[in-house]
């Protein structure tokens, strides 16, 4: 830089404090000094472009940089440039960006979106973040739900229908899911009983004499039959879990290390019951993206 | 006179262990102790919540440890506690050897040490039990801020009686820069916590202000506290000590005045650069822009001249870990205020606001500049108050690489993490959707925080180093001293 000049040659202020501390009186060094006037001409320009001094109860517009935008009932608009001017317009041309496919998706069936690949990208690349910021909180990241409390989404078990429609009634409306507890009505050996039976239905060992009297209270004075079907395999209309595959949604017997670790996961879901609610999001979501959610939800693995 | 003030500087340093100084050096020993301590609890803070960031189970439920309650304790200890203790430490030693006169007031001087050490203990605890104002880097409920008040009123009689009683014609350079700094923090300390307690025993309060108004008082505070607490005071430290330590005059005095007078002037206006994209007014937060641009030269201009002060003595560099301090200090000065006039442009803000970014700037400026030029000018200054050498010169180079390790990782991490963030927020593809779901966004973050953490806790480890230094240095000082009266001792025995 301007290391000639910083030779003991240069005049001190004639001050000193402390012993030692004085001043060389070098001249301000002049890319400094140019610098800093470009940088007033920089201040200068951005404040004539954006809106910027105040001026008795209004303010200067700035120039040359007015916004123009559609607002998402189709008015234009231009204004000078501020903030929300700049965001509205940001948004119209992702509107614009999404209209084409969203004008198809609202059009075509499941099956016709499914069959394009175009159509079934965009769902999939919309379904993305709206599921991971509506539905992952729960269904968590993957869809794969958490056991006793969020049902997995992946597997091939609904308990509300898998069918597309089914799907896309259980977003729009909600579901609750109820089981009553059976503690009060059933005495211990029943309930451990028909524990004993649940178990044997998705063929895991259990006791053949208790078996048999948990099949009597599980279709007579359990009342079970009515909700879970006589043969056990649950009833889509009212939410009733299918016990004879291996999928567990409640009662964690697929992750209990020992017999008797699953036996007590059952009783305690008979003894005590459980209700589960999935919220409704015609509130929260429009049509459009809950069909292109219902799509994903199927596509995820299990739909029928 | 070079050579009277000379003579002076050479009694005060003999009379150091004796019964009355020349100087009050009793007052900058206390708040350098004290400046170590908070420093090595606000950073250990400071790299447990950046923990919690990479590991959130490291906040175990527990409502008082949570990041919440945490990260203000963090930024209390190290702002007030650690960089308000170096700056009461040095600004009391500078005020004293550059008028060369004795504080103006002993026990006031006791008065700001116990007040101010006092609101900072007080306030990391109410933080932790949940007692805030919620004003960033002014949580403290009212009770505080009226004894800060207080404490800062009488630093500022203090510092102006001792310069008006000065036996030296004119007042030095650093004492111009910490003059601005306590009435510039008097005001804004003053006007920010205007409040309203709810009553008379109730530790919560109502801001005096409202809405997108309170929001903007909060940030001409918060930027005028970066400008004069953690900048104009550490240039003054740095005007005092880097020529001190490096035995040549200040490079330009008409710069140093230049660049005072803009440096104070446009500081003043920027605050608004902290709310663009926000309920202000879009043309309050453009005039805080344009100041801040205006504001880069004046910035440089004490970086140009401490750099030019150190050239010419660049040979000290491989022997002399503290000018390394200092050099560092100033390289990460001027790069900070670049990247903060950078950042304060509407379109660089709108990626960089709300991210990880601005973590990552402040933390340039706060470790990189405020906290190297404090540890350099403590290394020179710590042998002069306790009246020996300091005990391990190789600690000293193993903190400066420590610190600056710590540093350069967690500035680079968190520009990956606050880049990579603003990037992924706002990626469209190419059918107008969101590309990114907000979890990818924040999941995308554990690696950069915890290279973050990783570099917090080098740098917190190298001012452990510095700690064990000054107490062993302490120790072998009062060793000596007992030596050298246990000697006089026997002389005067035997005589």
């Amino acid at each position: 830089m301007s290391s000639e000049k910083n030779k003991p040659t240069v005049q001190t202020t004639g001050h000193a404090w402390d012993g030692d501390l004085q001043e060389f009186n070098n001249p301000l060094p002049s890319w400094w000094l140019w610098t800093f006037y470009a940088t007033v001409i920089f201040a200068i320009i951005y404040w004539v472009l954006y809106p910027a001094w105040p001026v008795g109860d209004s303010f200067t517009k700035g120039m040359m940089n007015d916004i123009t935008y559609t607002t998402a009932d189709g008015k234009t608009k231009t204004t000078h440039w501020n903030t929300r001017s700049l965001f509205l317009k940001e948004m119209q041309v992702a509107r614009e960006d999404q209209a084409k496919y969203l004008k198809d998706i609202n059009a075509l069936t499941f099956e016709q979106i499914r069959s394009s690949e175009e159509k079934s990208a965009f769902a999939n690349s919309m379904a993305k973040v709206l599921f991971a910021d509506n539905c992952a909180a729960c269904h968590q990241a993957g869809g794969n739900g958490v056991v006793g409390r969020y049902p997995n989404l992946l597997d091939d078990a609904w308990l509300w229908g898998g069918s597309f429609n089914k799907i896309q009634e259980t977003i729009t409306n909600g579901r609750t899911g109820s089981m009553p507890g059976f503690k009060a009505s059933l005495s211990a050996k029943q309930i451990s009983d028909v524990a004993e039976y649940v178990l044997s239905l998705s063929g895991n060992e259990a006791n053949a004499a208790a078996v048999k009297n948990g099949k009597a209270v599980f279709s007579g004075q359990g009342g079970c039959a009515a909700c879970h079907g006589a043969d056990a395999t649950g009833q889509d209309f009212m939410g009733s879990a299918n016990l004879t595959d291996k999928v567990w949604t409640i009662a964690d017997v697929a992750g209990a290390d020992t017999a008797a670790a699953k036996k007590d996961a059952i009783m305690n879901v008979v003894k005590n019951g459980k209700t589960r609610e999935m919220p409704a999001w015609k509130n929260r979501l429009s049509t459009t993206e809950i069909k292109i959610l219902t799509y994903y939800v199927h596509e995820l693995g299990g739909g029928k | 006179m070079v050579a009277s003030s000379a003579l002076g500087s050479t009694l005060g340093s003999t009379l150091g262990s004796t019964q009355v100084e020349q100087y009050n050096y009793d007052i900058v020993r206390k708040f350098t102790i004290m400046a170590l301590v908070w420093g090595v609890l606000g950073m250990t803070a400071g790299v447990y919540i950046a923990s919690e960031l990479a590991w959130p189970f490291l906040n175990f439920d527990i409502a008082e440890i949570t990041f919440g309650r945490l990260r203000p304790v963090h930024t209390t200890l190290v702002i007030f506690g650690f960089g308000g203790s170096a700056l009461f430490a040095t600004s009391y030693y500078v005020v004293q050897r550059t008028c060369q006169t004795r504080l103006f007031s002993d026990g006031m001087a006791n008065f700001t040490f116990w007040g101010w050490n006092l609101s900072v203990g007080l306030a990391a605890i109410s933080y932790m039990f949940g007692y805030t104002q919620a004003r960033e880097y002014a949580e403290m409920v009212w009770p505080i801020d009226l004894l800060i008040a207080v404490t800062w009123v009488v630093y500022l009689v203090i510092y102006v009686m001792t310069l008006r009683k000065r036996s030296q014609p004119h007042i030095y350079v650093a004492n111009w820069f910490f003059i601005a700094f306590i009435l510039a923090t008097a005001l804004l300390h003053i006007f920010n916590n205007m409040a309203v307690p709810v009553h008379m025993f109730s530790l919560e309060s109502y801001s005096l202000h409202a809405g997108v108004q309170d929001a903007m008082t909060q940030w001409w505070y918060g930027h005028n506290a970066v400008g004069f607490f953690l900048t104009a005071a550490f240039l003054g430290m740095m005007y005092y000590f880097i020529p001190k330590q490096v035995g040549r005059p200040v490079y330009s005095y008409r710069l140093s005045i230049i660049h005072f007078w803009a440096l104070i002037f446009l500081y003043m206006w920027v605050g608004g650069h902290h709310l663009h994209w926000t309920a202000l007014p879009d043309w309050t937060s453009t005039l805080a822009a344009g100041f801040s641009i205006l504001l880069l030269m004046p910035s440089w201009g004490g970086m140009i001249n401490g750099i030019m002060t150190l050239s010419g003595a660049w040979d000290k560099l491989r022997s002399d870990p503290i000018i390394r301090f200092m050099v560092v200090s100033l390289s990460f000065y001027g790069m900070s205020t670049f990247e903060g006039p950078l950042m304060s442009l509407k379109s660089v803000n709108a990626l960089s606001h709300y991210t990880d970014w601005t973590v990552g700037h402040v933390h340039s400026g706060a470790l990189g500049w405020v906290a190297m030029i404090s540890f350099g000018s403590f290394y020179h200054l710590i042998p002069r108050l306790w009246g020996t050498k300091m005990y391990s010169e190789a600690l000293i180079f193993a903190h400066f690489w420590l610190a600056t390790i710590g540093i350069v990782l967690y500035i680079t991490a968190l520009w990956v993490a606050g880049i990579g963030q603003g990037l992924l927020l706002r990626a469209f593809d190419e059918y107008g959707n969101l590309a990114y779901t907000f979890i990818e966004t924040v999941s995308f973050l554990h690696q950069p925080y915890v290279i973050r953490a990783f570099g917090g806790a080098l740098f917190l480890t190298g001012t452990l180093l510095m700690g064990y230094n000054t107490v062993m240095t302490i120790r072998k000082a009062k060793k000596e001293q007992s030596e050298i009266d246990a000697k006089v001792a026997a002389k005067l025995a035997n005589a």
